[in-house]
């Protein structure tokens, strides 16, 4: 501004004058620069890209293909930061600060609800979830909630798999997500305890599941079941979703009407049959003579009661999975009628195989009275009262977790208990396996060439693998440009090798992953072959009118760089 | 009674110090703790319910006046995850990290003691040559190396001792105290209970060895050798009774410092205790039970201290608090 103000030494009035005058026409000449350049200029070099990842020490397999991935990105031009961050503050980026991030390494884990693919089509890309919930990457597609409302709600099933196909098309087309591979879960037993023929394979699961727990047979006279776990249990409690590990005990505590079985569909479990009057009404006819852990017969009451428990506000997690429920009419002493407010085909899943079932007599008090304000969550029984296949004998959420089999049970499990224990020490649970103080490896989280070792070195123990129905991916943040270009999306998977990134990230115990319906559910999943091809993708960067230039990548003419990179 | 009252606000003082320490440093990690809970089927309402359980929905002067008074009546509040009130959880590990640390402790001391005086006694021999580096490497050695070593070599190789816990897989006891006064318990204290002891060792050993070089030089000891006392008379009634009072200390505060830091040995041997307790919960931003368990290790680090003073007044009438002054 020293310019116009010169040694005449003008009134301080003029001098203002002078002062606007001139900077009126720094800005209009710097405007028509800006105006006639636009056709010729070329875009802005694209800004430097963080790839977030957890950091190694705890997910070295992540970790590893994050460097994988950034490698071939490299060599399509661009400028990529591997950040390996602790997982909290992961979570605490990408949930929270949705539009702060440019593109990080994501999963969405394995669990038995979620063999119904109803979840992960709708939560995972519906718009209602883009602001606050699972749509974290921010897809926008009307055509694609449209969808995904329609197979929600198509209780054909031949009807429903046809437009499950087209969400995994259309999600395939759009590249929200850029697949790496669906995992192997990895567990090993001792097949000198447990026979061999009676581990059953859960699609999806593994053979770490209810169906193992309660159907194995002892070899000998080793009748306890000792698992591992290499975490500590949070609680043991039906109406809180409080964990992983904590799940494998309420499933065995507690009975539903239905169960996921090992081939992933629904079936009748503490129900006799369940019948479909008609699309928004559901009969449940109770299978006889089923009693409580604490000796009281479990009646029709208890499980209505069952089902209003979570509609309130004691239990905010289960809430979800009823809120589709009108009413329900206890129509005779067996049986039990439901009525919903819309067709759901995935209720028999997530509802009728999620709720557990609780006696009245226990819960009924604390609820009303006990908790005041709080939530189920909070309150923890001393022993817990379910009645399920295995009762609570005592539990150190820290320590041990010990059941022993319900004799009284329709379905008894063969062995006599089962003894969860903690063990922190990756190779201290190995060790143990190898000694028989745990025979049955249920969490193994370090390299799986260890246990095929061992496999080898002793006969009796026997190596599970199985194709989860949880998945990895990269995520990119659609909200932030360039990955708001289809182009530059599609551009970034073709690089991607997804062979190398089961062989060389995950060992070989995972397989390429190309939608976010698993392999694992083979009605479901629609499978395509997939090659990676790094001059398909440079060739689609050139066609979406992006430039190298010096040898990086510069976006398309006049498009200019307007964000910074993640700090 | 006027010695110890000063003492007394001091500690207090050095409590509230840390009290609001701990508060801070809590809500300045990064990450919220309900961050822990993303990959649940929660919904927004649901999150900002649970803020509001936890509290975390008030301004942060106001929590702190809630977090002080509640530490005043001994109320430490629930878990985050567990729900459960966090004295109980506490109070569930706290005997384990107690027993594993003082078995620990003993050992280390009573070895380190009797050794470091044999090695002053027979200083400039072959005998310190060979001992002094190995208690050296032994004193360098990462904790979770040696315990991985005694681990594989007693438990997996030669099964002597069981690969981890604080009990046999299902085992039933009618209470707490038979349970840690069985043999089961026992048997699964060994490992541990070495590998802290033999890397808590050095420093006693070295500490005992110096102070009784030192003192074999002064003048009461020259006395003693002129009265005519028999060697031993002198090594263990005048010598080793001083050269003691620094290790005495050195025990109380090593018992409190490592009440909370047996982390690497707890997670080793998957023993049930205070410092896994404490690294879960501040991994999970669990703020009660991290908080709780960092104030119960300053208190007793803290009071250890003041018995450490104590016992130095007792032990040696030379020290006293200002009283002479």
């Amino acid at each position: 501004m020293d310019a116009p103000v010169d040694s005449s030494a003008p009134t301080p009035r003029i001098r203002r004058k002078l002062t606007v005058a001139a900077i009126t026409a720094l800005a209009f000449a710097t405007t028509l620069m800006t105006l006639a350049g636009v056709a010729d200029a070329q875009g802005d070099r694209v800004r430097k890209l963080v790839l977030i990842s957890g950091a190694q020490a705890a997910d070295p397999q992540e970790f590893q293909a994050a460097q994988l991935i950034a490698q071939e990105w490299r060599k399509l031009g661009l400028e990529v930061e591997v950040r390996g961050l602790p997982r909290p503050q992961v979570s605490d980026i990408v949930w929270y600060n949705r539009d702060k991030w440019d593109v990080t390494m994501w999963r969405m884990v394995g669990r038995p609800e979620r063999s119904d693919p109803d979840e992960l089509v709708y939560n995972l890309f519906h718009s209602t979830t883009r602001e606050k919930g699972f749509n974290f990457v921010g897809y926008l597609n009307p055509e694609y909630d449209k969808i995904a409302e329609a197979q929600r709600s198509e209780i054909d099933q031949a009807k429903r798999k046809v437009l499950v196909h087209s969400a995994q098309d259309m999600i395939m087309a759009d590249a929200p997500y850029l697949f790496l591979v669906y995992p192997k879960n990895v567990v090993a037993y001792n097949s000198g305890v447990w026979r061999k023929d009676t581990i059953v394979d859960q699609s999806g699961i593994g053979v770490r599941n209810f169906w193992t727990f309660i159907g194995t047979t002892p070899v000998g006279n080793q009748k306890d079941m000792v698992l591992n776990s290499a975490e500590a249990m949070n609680a043991i409690n039906p109406l809180y979703i409080s964990g992983a590990i904590d799940s494998w005990v309420t499933d065995l505590v507690w009975d539903r009407l239905m169960r996921v079985g090992p081939d992933g569909l629904p079936k009748p479990w503490a129900a006799e049959s369940v019948v479909y009057v008609d699309g928004t009404t559901v009969d449940v006819k109770l299978r006889p003579g089923m009693s409580w852990h604490d000796g009281k017969p479990l009646t029709v009451d208890d499980v209505v009661y069952s089902f209003e428990a979570p509609a309130g506000d004691k239990s905010p997690m289960y809430k979800p999975f009823v809120a589709n429920i009108a009413g329900m009419e206890k129509v005779d002493d067996q049986t039990i009628r439901f009525k919903l407010k819309a067709p759901n085909a995935s209720f028999f899943t997530s509802t009728l195989a999620k709720i557990n079932l609780i006696p009245k007599h226990i819960w009924e008090p604390i609820l009303s009275a006990q908790l005041q304000g709080k939530t189920a969550e909070s309150y923890q029984e001393q022993l817990p009262i379910g009645s399920g296949p295995f009762k609570v004998v005592r539990f150190k959420l820290q320590e041990e977790i010990l059941l022993e089999r319900n004799a009284a049970h329709w379905s008894a499990p063969k062995m006599d208990r089962w003894i969860l224990r903690i063990v922190t020490n990756t190779e201290a649970a190995v060790g143990m396996l190898k000694r028989g103080e745990v025979n049955f490896l249920s969490d193994y989280r370090g390299d799986p060439k260890v246990l095929e070792d061992l496999t080898k070195a002793d006969s009796s123990i026997e190596l599970a693998a199985t194709v989860d129905m949880g998945f990895r991916f990269v995520a990119p943040n659609l909200r932030r440009p360039p990955f708001d270009d289809v182009n530059f999306r599609k551009a970034l998977m073709l690089a991607i090798n997804r062979n190398l990134m089961a062989q060389a990230a995950w060992n070989g115990y995972a397989v390429p992953a190309n939608s976010h319906v698993s392999a694992a559910l083979p009605f479901w999943h629609k499978g395509e072959q997939f090659a990676p091809n790094l001059e398909e993708a440079k060739k689609i960067l050139e066609k979406g009118g992006y430039k190298l230039v010096g040898g990086k990548l510069h976006y398309p003419d006049g498009k200019r760089e307007t964000l910074s990179s993640l700090n | 009674m006027q010695l110890i009252l000063p003492r007394l606000a001091q500690m207090l003082f050095v409590l509230w110090v840390v009290a609001t320490l701990l508060f801070c440093m809590f809500r300045l990690m990064p990450g919220d703790p309900t961050v822990a809970y993303i990959d649940s089927t929660f919904t927004e309402d649901q999150i900002q319910q649970l803020r509001k359980t936890f509290g975390l929905d008030r301004p942060l002067p106001e929590q702190y006046l809630i977090y002080l008074r509640n530490l005043l009546v001994g109320e430490f509040g629930d878990s985050f995850h567990h729900r459960r009130p966090v004295l109980e959880m506490l109070g569930s590990v706290l005997p384990n990290t107690i027993i594993l640390t003082l078995s620990g402790l003993l050992v280390a001391y009573a070895f380190g003691t009797a050794v470091g005086a044999w090695l002053a006694w027979k200083r400039g021999t072959w005998v310190e040559a060979v001992t002094i580096p190995t208690v050296l490497t032994l004193r360098a050695a990462p904790e979770f190396w040696l315990g991985m070593v005694l681990l594989a070599l007693f438990g997996f190789k030669l099964g002597w001792f069981p690969s981890g816990g604080a009990n046999s897989p299902g085992a039933l006891f009618p209470n707490e105290w038979s349970r840690i006064a069985s043999q089961d318990f026992l048997w699964h204290l060994v490992l541990p209970a070495a590998t802290l002891a033999l890397y808590l060792q050095g420093l006693p050993l070295l500490l005992m060895r110096s102070n009784m070089l030192d003192v074999m030089g002064e003048d009461f000891i020259t006395m003693a050798r002129m009265k005519g006392l028999s060697s031993w008379s002198i090594v263990i009634r005048h010598g080793a009774r001083n050269a003691l009072l620094p290790v005495a200390t050195a025990f109380a505060l090593g018992f409190g410092a490592s009440i909370g830091g047996n982390v690497v040995v707890e997670t080793v041997f998957s023993w049930p205790g205070l410092g896994k307790l404490l690294v879960n919960s501040v991994a999970a931003s669990d703020y009660p039970v991290a908080q709780g368990a960092f104030f119960i290790i300053t208190v007793v680090l803290v009071s250890m201290n003041f018995v450490a003073d104590l016992l130095y007044s007792v032990l040696d009438p030379r020290v006293s608090h200002g009283q002479r002054r």
